[in-house]
């Protein structure tokens, strides 16, 4: 019985993020049959003394939901266009056409090169879960074959690009745990700056990430990402719009820190909402689509 | 530099060509077995229709100005999409051999893509080839839509295409790629995959003609494709690229063209994909699109007629040895799986080739790989693998099998946005033969790209690689993008 109570209040912490008080007061029916005031008493012990931090992570965890909820939409589609800017400060231009299914960690989505010529067909077919990384296939339509993306390969680059593989999933609050680490202004706006770190079931290339979130709207100004400390990308939000009721930024630049290089991927034709099928977001579709 | 003499083009059958007798001490018993994996390669006669760059550069500069008018009416509409490439190609031998001294070729090809949805359920694509070259591997005789003569058309259809879709049923008609398999070196469960070896280790896939039913989504789907027999384009004789063993170099043999199956062939495949893995299984019924090369009877100076290939030597040297290409029935049943773990990505390819064909031969080719990719490096690595089950002694051409009992490889890796490096290797396991090509690539602009190859080829005469020996060759290639 003890060791059933032990269990159960080391998961609750594990999970404090997720479930915050009302794991606490979900586990008032073993309490009744615990009859051991020990634990009753560490565990309110250690509940106080970790109030503030629980308080801190609970606010980053529902800024982080909220934000999640306010950019909810039953598909997106969108004609991006790509300034890859080297190191050496020469642009390449691409184009591509994207089309998402879902929300989060329930989408699917298919991103098309249309531009320039040569990569054009080139297709990458992401579907996201709640719980676990992506899975990734990209349709190359030279060979008229699909290459499932392997998880560790997530971290390349994606086709020239310094959007890593990684980097064109979708993120969904459940794999992630937050820290509030403060308040923060970036370009004259007032934004929450919040830590993430990816939960086990979550791989990732990075260990953790600062996520800056717009006070006014709730939608991201900036994410930088890390790996082991040191910081790998940047992404910038700019040009936010309110699209069809939805806060998002047209212009995203992302720049490889160590490469020192960056792309700017502008939103044209944006919509939400768009009538979209499901069956057009298979391995199947990829290839007849092409 | 020794070049064959011309031969009309009998109706039913491909293109044929001879080469000239050096010497009547070869002749001997049918080619057979100790021809290696790539037998004999016969097809020797000059098409009438076939040019020089020089002569094929203008109606290739002329299709493409045709082509343009096209795209500025399909651009316009919404529905349409399009691309396609104009790449111009030199390659230079440092070696001549014995029935090619030919050491420069420059080579041109025009393709045009475009496809159509005028409605949700329907998609129309196609493609068209114009190309030219400089070494007499190219026939202009009208548009081309079989892609079955020895040399490649001058125009043709590459692809034509209808796709109907419904939910998660699809049926594709008409002039189509299929592509099955996983791994990336060598795929044997690839059955509807024919190709263009006119130049063997720079090979081509080629359309097939028939029918594709799709039936699933993500995690289950079954392929049925049901097509008209196409065969490889297997190289010309009387050019490098035949890798004739020495003996057989001197005999006059005649292309009498092929026997091309008149049966259709039917393949299925069950694919499923899981979280962590997915694999394939497939059957195929059929004939090889590599043919067997079967003798006939030689003809000798004042018409005499001798028996099948005598086993001893003729005392006359033979006017002709008539060779026939014959695509063996066969049937595959095989698979193909992938796995990513930790550090890299597993796959592997297995199929079994039987086949009711006392000529040939049924084995298993099997490959397994792992690959990688690392920061701006991308890593394949692998073994191919084959076990012949039953031996039989007919010479053919069987770049597949021949790339087999080898360790490959290849290692990419990406510069910058514009740049990359790229080196392939296959190493027999025997040391017996290998073959490597380095790669240079560099864009330009939006359109234009610059590929820079150099092949190197060594291996001991009754090895695949071997018989190629003094091919090494170094290529340029410039492709203009639109």
């Amino acid at each position: 019985m003890n060791s059933r109570i032990e269990n159960h209040s080391r998961s609750c912490f594990l999970e404090l993020e997720n479930y915050s008080r009302s794991c606490f007061l979900g586990r008032s029916t073993v309490r009744k049959h615990s009859g051991i005031g020990f634990w009753r008493i560490a565990v309110t012990l250690v509940a106080i003394l970790l109030a503030p931090a629980i308080a801190r992570a609970q606010d980053a965890r529902q800024i982080m939901e909220e934000a999640q909820k306010r950019t909810d939409a039953k598909s997106q589609h969108y004609e991006g266009l790509l300034q890859v800017v080297d190191a050496k400060g020469k642009v390449t231009d691409k184009r591509w056409s994207y089309d998402r299914t879902g929300s989060h960690g329930r989408s699917k989505s298919v991103l098309t090169f249309t531009q320039p010529a040569e990569v054009k067909g080139v297709a990458l077919l992401v579907i996201n879960y709640p719980d676990r990384a992506s899975d990734q296939w990209m349709w190359t339509p030279a060979i008229q074959r699909e290459r499932r993306i392997a998880m560790q390969d997530r971290s390349t680059r994606f086709f020239g690009t310094d959007f890593s593989f990684e980097d064109l999933e979708e993120r969904d609050t459940e794999q992630y745990d937050y820290a509030m680490v403060g308040d923060d202004t970036i370009e004259g706006v007032a934004c929450w700056k919040i830590e993430s770190k990816p939960r086990k079931t979550k791989s990732s290339q990075y260990t953790s990430s600062i996520v800056w979130v717009r006070k006014d709207n709730y939608a991201f100004q900036r994410v930088e990402n890390f790996v082991q400390g040191a910081i790998a990308r940047r992404l910038k939000y700019s040009r936010i719009e309110n699209v069809q009721g939805i806060w998002t930024g047209r212009v995203l630049e992302m720049a490889d820190l160590r490469r020192n290089s960056r792309t700017v991927l502008t939103f044209e034709k944006l919509e939400y909402n768009v009538p979209m099928k499901d069956e057009n977001f298979t391995l199947q579709a990829l290839r007849r689509n092409q | 530099m020794t070049r064959g003499r011309l031969l009309r083009k009998p109706l039913d059958t491909a293109d044929k060509r001879t080469f000239r007798v050096r010497s009547a001490a070869a002749l001997g018993p049918q080619p057979s077995a100790d021809l290696g994996p790539c037998g004999a390669f016969v097809e020797l006669r000059r098409s009438p229709c076939s040019h020089g760059l020089l002569r094929n550069l203008p109606r290739v500069i002329f299709a493409a100005l045709l082509a343009l008018p096209l795209l500025a009416s399909f651009a316009a509409a919404q529905s349409i999409s399009q691309k396609g490439f104009l790449e111009l190609k030199g390659i230079g031998y440092p070696q001549t051999t014995t029935q090619d001294d030919t050491q420069a070729v420059g080579e041109a090809l025009v393709r045009y893509e475009a496809s159509a949805k005028p409605a949700t359920w329907l998609k129309l694509t196609g493609a068209l080839n114009a190309r030219g070259d400089t070494h007499d591997q190219t026939t202009w005789d009208g548009v081309d839509w079989e892609d079955r003569g020895v040399t490649r058309p001058g125009l043709s259809v590459r692809r034509l295409s209808g796709l109907l879709s419904h939910g998660p049923v699809s049926l594709e008609v008409g002039k189509q790629f299929v592509r099955w398999g996983k791994t990336d070196i060598l795929n044997p469960t690839d059955r509807f995959a024919p190709r263009d070896y006119l130049t063997v280790v720079d090979n081509d896939f080629l359309a097939v003609t028939g029918a594709r039913l799709t039936a699933g989504l993500q995690s289950n789907t079954l392929d049925l494709v049901w097509t008209r027999f196409t065969p490889s384009r297997t190289p010309l004789l009387d050019q490098r690229w035949s890798g004739l063993p020495e003996q057989l170099q001197a005999l006059p043999l005649v292309d009498a063209g092929a026997q091309f199956p008149t049966r259709s062939q039917a393949g299925a495949r069950w694919s499923h994909v899981g979280s962590g893995f997915e694999f394939s299984l497939s059957g195929f019924s059929g004939n090889n699109n590599l043919p067997l090369i079967v003798t006939s009877v030689p003809t000798f100076p004042a018409g005499v007629v001798a028996a099948p290939l005598p086993v001893a030597m003729p005392p006359a040297i033979p006017a002709s040895v008539p060779i026939v290409r014959v695509y063996p029935q066969i049937w595959m049943a095989g698979g193909d799986a992938a796995v990513p773990l930790s550090f890299f990505t597993i796959k592997g390819e297995a199929a079994f080739f039987g086949t009711s064909d006392a000529r040939a031969d049924q084995y298993w080719l099997y490959v397994i790989q792992v690959e990688r990719q690392s920061g701006e490096w991308f890593f394949v690595g692998g073994y191919s693998g084959e076990v012949v089950t039953l031996q039989r002694t007919q010479a053919q051409f069987a770049p597949d099998r021949g790339m087999t009992k080898a360790f490959l490889g290849r290692a990419g890796y990406t510069i910058d946005t514009n740049r990359s490096l790229a080196v392939e290797a296959a190493v027999r396991q025997n040391g017996d033969g290998s073959w490597m090509r380095f790669e240079y690539s560099q864009a330009s602009g939006q359109h234009l790209r610059m590929t820079a190859q150099a092949t190197w080829i060594r291996g001991e005469p009754t090895d695949f690689f071997g018989r190629y020996n003094r091919n090494s060759h170094a290529t340029l290639t410039v492709r203009y993008s639109f």
